[in-house]
């Protein structure tokens, strides 16, 4: 059910349905600079809302897109990315996705499979952007291919947290891609087919519980 | 500055920094060595607190001028793993960079070690708001695709289905 994968009960996820509401994810190993990236974007004051039960950092950002006032949630790890994976709330409702690697550190880049993997099990269809951190360290690798990105089809952005290299246009591209996604898809199928799957695995275990209106509260926070 | 440092380390029994300084009052110019105990500090401690304490420490000041306090704290968290009973090699390898390392395995101070060591290039390569030829939104075109050449981290590409 929708709050199940919501998972998280300060924050009511079902805002991201507004049509002025969009969330972005990061995804990334530790130390790749995923929050120094946010923190260079958001350079003019940010305040981040931490909510460290679920090693997770919300970031604000209000923009205008065509003259409509947009206010965006960046979704940033704070420690969960050491599991190699995320909970399912991390991923509920979001419109796009920034997955980031070190160009110092190849087993970075190497994890992006599996970030990729787990993506896509959730959200099939969002736009995601894989980014190249760190150039600062050496501006050779802007010369080099990674085929990760070509064969996802996916944009590549060499961008430096350090210097600012491209990272207000990555974020800034990111975000229109997110809102085209949002106007344009069939999310609302998707949520639907979801619920439908959720339903028959719950009734299974409902059964085997003999515990059926349990089945129906939202899961306890613990399990983020 | 009178003293300018040259080298230091630790001593574990009893727990000590000891600095190695050039001395360049009355243009003597000897190598000379100072011991400097560390005291009111257990397996507990903050050594960022204690390197800073040490750093202004009124009768070790002047000898710590040329000692940056990063290094002044690296020394105290050897003396502090020390005491914690972890081997110095483990130590040293926490305090070092190795790009092979899995960066995900460490535990919050492992990782925040990590991350004081790649602080030195970030701040380095850094541009600032206050900067003078600050631009917010910096764009800088590379080379397309098709004229960038291929990556060596894609070499093995079969064996892992990447
Ligand atoms: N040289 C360089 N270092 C960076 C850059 N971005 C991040 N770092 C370093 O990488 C470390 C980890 O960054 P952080 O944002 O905490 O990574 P996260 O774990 O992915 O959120 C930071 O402490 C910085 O020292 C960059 O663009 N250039
Ligand atoms: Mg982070």
């Amino acid at each position: 059910m929708a709050s199940d994968a919501n998972g998280i009960p300060e924050l009511d996820q079902d805002k991201y349905d507004a049509d002025e509401q969009v969330k972005i994810i990061c995804l990334g190993d530790s130390a790749v600079g995923k929050s120094k990236l946010m923190e260079r974007f958001l350079i003019d004051g940010y305040r981040p809302q931490q909510l460290s039960t679920y090693a997770l950092t919300l970031y604000k950002y209000n923009t205008t897109i065509d003259r409509k006032a947009v206010l965006v949630d960046f979704w940033d790890t704070a420690g969960q990315e050491r599991f190699q994976s995320m909970h399912p709330s991390y991923y509920h409702k979001a419109h796009a996705c920034i997955m980031v690697f070190d160009v110092q550190r190849k087993i970075t880049y190497k994890n992006l499979t599996s970030w990729y993997t787990e993506l896509r099990e959730y959200r099939p269809e969002i736009p995601c952007v894989v980014v190249a951190n760190k150039i600062d360290a050496d501006m050779k690798v802007t010369q080099r291919n990674f085929n990760f990105a070509k064969k996802q089809g996916l944009p590549l952005y060499f961008v430096s947290a350090a210097d600012g290299t491209n990272v207000v246009k990555m974020f800034k591209e990111t975000i229109k891609m997110a809102m085209s996604y949002k106007q344009n898809s069939s999310d609302f199928m998707d949520e639907v087919m979801r619920e439908l799957e959720n339903f028959e695995l719950e009734q299974n275990k409902d059964l085997s519980l003999q515990t059926a209106q349990e089945g129906l509260k939202p899961e306890s926070p613990e399990s983020v | 500055m009178p003293f300018v440092a040259k080298r230091c380390g630790v001593q574990f029994c009893p727990p000590s920094i000891v600095l190695i300084y050039e001395s360049n009052i009355k243009d003597t110019n000897k190598m000379r060595k100072r011991i400097i105990p560390v005291r009111n500090f257990s397996k507990c401690s903050d050594c960022c607190m204690a390197a800073e304490r040490m750093k202004h420490h009124i009768r070790h000041r002047a000898y710590l001028e040329s000692v940056s306090l990063g290094q002044l704290e690296r020394l105290h968290i050897v003396l502090r793993d020390h005491m914690q009973g972890h081997s110095l090699e483990h130590t040293l390898a926490s305090l070092r960079l190795d790009p092979e390392e899995d960066l995900n395995k460490l535990d919050d101070e492992e990782l925040a070690r990590k991350k004081a060591q790649m602080d030195k290039l970030f701040e380095r390569n850094r541009r600032r708001k206050d900067d003078p030829d600050f631009v917010y939104d910096l764009e800088v075109e590379f080379k397309g695709e098709v004229a960038r050449e291929p990556c060596s981290w894609d070499e093995e590409e079969s064996d892992d289905g990447f």
